[in-house]
């Protein structure tokens, strides 16, 4: 069968004269889709993270004030919450994040011995720790970090804890946590009788009603009962947290510098190669192409190098995910998992940053004349 | 000579084409019929706008004023000129315009690209075309494999691949010695007895203007027939 050319082949052939310029527009796209697969599935991955935490955890709803990282509430108002009818466990808990040592950060909880939260954890060694002592637990990923076991201590802030549990937990952030009893945290971080809020468990919907209804109804009755106090759904606190919105804010924003660097190095390729195939941009004009068939050959060309350049990105994207998951100073927030959405996401805005940085090139290509191009040497 | 009872293929009315606003004018004037079939030679100094003539005539380019029609219709107006060049016309070019990244068999398929077409047939025809031009064993060839008579076959090849009805060379032997030169014009003036098609050949060389049976001279942008 005699060889076949097709207009997709034409593309790539033109695309592969010059190899090494396709080769580092390749990678720049590439890099700069990687980073944005890293960068927006970390975020993302955090955010899913917090998901997984309050789901895990049984949580319901989040009786805070109007701050995330600085909610102070009084502990007395548990009084109140104890008294609203729909909630069967309203929990007391701080949470901070410290250093612990200088390369590694943690999330740090404060809880009640008796915390239901406590039902999401599986102790891998040792066991709770008791109210009124100097003891903490730890999440498996931290204490491996730490290098810790059960019966050695670790110092926060001044104070030596014991380490008397090591837990595994649902999520990478219990994983890279630590947990101490609420009176320890509120001497460590100076909120005596304050607590970042309380975390609500609901009884059971009744039945005939909504699990959505029964949610509002709930949020307004705590509403009332604690008035100037947000009761958020759970879902609502991992997906709005100030934590998350700026991980997708630097996330975002450090992918798009990257991304109008990818485009800028499509933009140029393109740029070149119109410019150095002035003639036969002619001659396919002499020879019958209508210019917009120019401009769609110039177009699926850069529409491939973002095809595959975006490919590219999301093994690199992947890559570094991967990397900082394992890394100590991130691991306790990131999991390394990556969702078809995310990928299907940076294939397609890769494309369109190829089309975007082909745009002027194959316009000024289908827009060249056929005479004049002809003559250009 | 145009006959006045049938209606010419390609009609020339009063055809200028300046450049460089006006300041010089390649063509003042020309104005001419040709009829279907007929095998044509354009000859002329050079800068005599001879190859002016041929790109209007071809639709590669538009007319200061005046008109050129084919079958009584006026390119660029109620014929698209990009329509034309793809379904009416196949160029030649003296300096070939291969596509140096192609194959010759994909050289040819090019221009079929511009219609519609299966790749299938597309390659069919491209390699029936190549054949037919003595370059079998070249098929898979790229252009800087090829000597310049067999660049100039493909580029011929190329021309034919949409089936046109008016060949336009553009000095087809000037990159060519002297042994391929008359081959390319065997096969010119082959091609154009067998398939009936109107053949105009813009050329300085005497010899082949001669041949034509019909010669028209460009002198400072007008005919001197």
């Amino acid at each position: 069968m005699p060889s076949q050319l097709s207009f997709t082949g034409f593309a790539w052939k033109n695309l592969w004269r010059r190899r090494l310029r396709t080769l580092l527009t390749l990678l720049g796209i590439g890099m700069a889709i990687g980073a944005f697969v890293a960068l927006v599935g970390f975020s993302r991955s955090f955010e899913h993270e917090w998901m997984r935490l309050y789901s895990s955890s049984g949580i319901d709803i989040a009786v805070v004030d109007k701050n995330f990282m600085n909610s102070s509430v009084s502990q007395n108002i548990q009084a109140k919450l104890d008294a609203v009818p729909v909630i069967e466990r309203d929990d007391p808990m701080i949470f901070n994040i410290m250093d612990i040592t200088p390369e590694v950060n943690a999330i740090i909880f404060g809880w009640l011995d008796n915390s239901f939260e406590f039902s999401s954890l599986t102790f891998t060694s040792g066991g709770p720790f008791h109210n009124g002592r100097a003891e903490i637990i730890l999440g498996e990923g931290l204490a491996k970090n730490l290098d810790k076991k059960v019966g050695e201590t670790l110092e926060l802030q001044g104070s030596t804890f014991t380490v008397v549990g090591i837990f595994h937990g649902g999520t990478a952030l219990e994983t890279g946590a630590v947990i101490m009893p609420l009176d320890q945290m509120q001497q460590l971080t100076s909120m005596q009788g304050k607590v970042s809020g309380f975390h609500v468990k609901l009884k059971p919907a009744p039945a005939g009603e909504s699990p959505a209804h029964y949610m509002k109804r709930a949020q307004a009755l705590i509403e009332a009962a604690v008035p100037g106090l947000n009761a958020q759904a759970a879902s609502d606190r991992a997906s709005n947290n100030q934590f998350v919105s700026l991980a997708h804010a630097v996330a975002w924003g450090t992918s798009l510098i990257a991304l109008l660097m990818g485009i800028l190095g499509i933009a140029n390729t393109m740029a070149m190669s119109v410019f150095e195939r002035t003639r036969e941009i002619g001659i396919l004009r002499a020879i019958g192409w209508k210019a917009w068939r120019v401009l769609l050959l110039i177009q699926v060309e850069a529409a491939v190098l973002g095809f595959v350049g975006g490919f590219l990105g999301i093994v690199f994207g992947w890559g570094a995910l991967h990397a900082l998951a394992a890394l100590p100073a991130t691991a306790s927030v990131v999991s390394s998992s990556l969702s078809v959405v995310d990928l299907v996401e940076a294939l397609a805005i890769s494309v369109l940053s190829g089309l975007i940085a082909g745009a002027y090139p194959a316009w000024r290509g289908a827009h060249l004349s056929p005479v004049e191009a002809l003559r250009h040497d | 000579m145009t006959s006045p009872e049938v209606s010419p293929q390609l009609e020339v009315r009063d055809l200028t084409k300046s450049y460089d606003n006006g300041r010089i004018e390649a063509l003042r004037g020309v104005s001419l019929g040709i009829n279907a079939g007929e095998y044509i030679a354009i000859s002329g100094a050079s800068g005599s706008g001879k190859s002016t003539l041929l790109q209007l005539l071809g639709g590669l380019d538009v007319p200061t004023s005046g008109q050129v029609l084919y079958e009584n219709s006026v390119l660029g107006t109620t014929i698209n000129l990009d329509e034309y060049r793809a379904h009416r016309i196949g160029f030649i070019f003296q300096a070939f315009y291969l596509l140096p990244t192609l194959r010759a068999i994909d050289n040819v398929q090019v221009p079929m690209l511009a219609v519609n077409g299966n790749s299938t047939s597309r390659a069919d025809r491209a390699e029936a075309l190549l054949i037919e031009l003595g370059l079998q064993h070249r098929l898979t060839s790229y252009p800087n494999e090829l000597s310049a008579g067999e660049r100039q076959r493909v580029a011929i090849a190329r021309a034919l691949a949409n089936k046109p009805t008016i060949l336009l060379a553009d000095e087809p032997t000037g990159n060519l010695d002297s042994v391929n030169s008359a081959r390319i014009m065997e096969i010119l003036t082959g091609i154009q007895l067998k398939h009936g098609m109107t053949l105009i050949i813009v050329t300085h060389e005497n010899d082949i203007a001669h041949a034509a049976p019909r010669h028209i001279r460009i002198r400072d942008g007008r005919v001197a027939e």
